[in-house]
């Protein structure tokens, strides 16, 4: 089956994020293909390219990453979302006029419309918030 | 059929309430993450209409030392359950 | 099996809070615009505190924060009109259905249950 996910917590305040890692990596170990996990609300902080979690815990940004790496899942993150709270990809950040970026490949930013779609084109679509 | 996955206690939020609601009479029923603390015998009358429905994952438990702790009706899924769980339904519902 | 099979709808979205105290109500909102926009068949259902979203009189809060009435009005433009409201929240709020800004459905559990089951995907905000 080809599944899509929907995060909606930000990583380090609500399981959400852990949960929705776990599932993914249980979902590609049966089998199926994990198309795309969108990130909506504050769940677009799991893409925050400057996150630096205590060496002891996960480091849940790269963990989407190494997801991403293995099995091609697409990593979109909800434009409107991320703007807001500072998330911006060097393209953004050149086109608001920000020094720096917070946001890098393999997340994408893209539009709401993604999620819609992946709703319709995958056979489930599991949503993870906080 | 859908699965509905809950990540609320009844203790601290009434959207199990909602949940219940939601559900046909052949919904399943998951507790994950805090949703877990429903599963203790004290706490698992609330969800008595969905009793032989009633599920539960088991890491969230283990982490939360509720293993062995949960109600005789609640049914423990491991992370692969839960995945089993989605396959097996035509949709999932997740309230927080 | 399901009655309800051979006219499905496409979405679903159940809006749970209420305005300004967070942005789930217009995460919720925009999602059911972007999905109308595409052509989708979509639904509300207001339910718990989410049925105050439908109050008449509401403003922008301090600071110049954007409520979401605005939003609710536009949703006919978007062909949003099929709009249910949970009888039983909106009698533990004090409210009647005809102090609500839009014209809606009153649903009790059984109806709750089978709007779930009509629609193809449910997405809860």
């Amino acid at each position: 089956m080809r599944y899509a996910l929907l995060v909606q917590g930000a990583p380090y305040s609500h399981q959400a994020s852990h949960s929705a890692l776990r599932f993914a990596q249980a979902v590609v170990a049966r089998g199926h293909t994990l198309d795309s996990v969108f990130f909506y609300h504050d769940g677009v902080y799991n893409a925050a390219r400057l996150a630096a979690p205590p060496q002891d815990e996960p480091h849940l940004p790269d963990a989407w990453c190494d997801l991403h790496a293995q099995h091609a899942t697409a990593l979109l993150v909800c434009i409107a979302s991320a703007l807001r709270r500072g998330l911006l990809d060097e393209r953004e950040a050149v086109r608001h006029g920000k020094v720096g970026h917070s946001l890098e490949p393999p997340f994408e930013l893209t539009g709401l419309g993604q999620l819609i779609d992946l709703g319709q084109r995958c056979d489930r679509l599991v949503t993870f918030s906080p | 059929m859908i699965l509905h996955i809950l990540n609320r206690a009844p203790g601290t939020s009434l959207v199990y309430r909602e949940a219940l609601a939601g559900m046909g009479p052949e919904d399943r029923l998951l507790l994950i993450e805090d949703g877990v603390n429903g599963a203790l015998p004290s706490q698992v009358r609330h969800f008595e209409p969905v009793s032989n429905r009633l599920f539960a994952l088991r890491e969230d438990l283990a982490s939360r030392g509720l293993v062995g702790r949960c109600d005789e009706t609640v049914q423990v899924v491991d992370i692969d359950g839960f995945v089993e769980l989605t396959e097996e339904a035509d949709k999932t519902v997740s309230w927080f | 099996m399901e009655p309800q099979a051979a006219s499905r709808d496409d979405l679903l979205v159940i809006l749970r809070h209420s305005p300004h105290g967070t942005s789930w109500l217009r995460d919720g909102l925009d999602a059911a615009l972007v999905a109308a926009a595409f052509g989708q068949t979509v639904s509300l259902l207001f339910q718990g505190d989410g049925v105050l979203a439908l109050l008449r009189g509401q403003g922008s809060g301090a600071l110049g924060q954007k409520g979401t009435a605005a939003t609710l009005e536009m949703l006919s433009l978007y062909d949003i009109d099929a709009l249910f409201v949970d009888a039983e929240a909106l009698a533990r709020l004090g409210f009647a259905a005809n102090e609500l800004m839009l014209p809606t459905d009153s649903v009790d559990a059984a109806r709750t249950a089978a709007l779930l089951a009509s629609h193809r995907q449910v997405l809860v905000f």
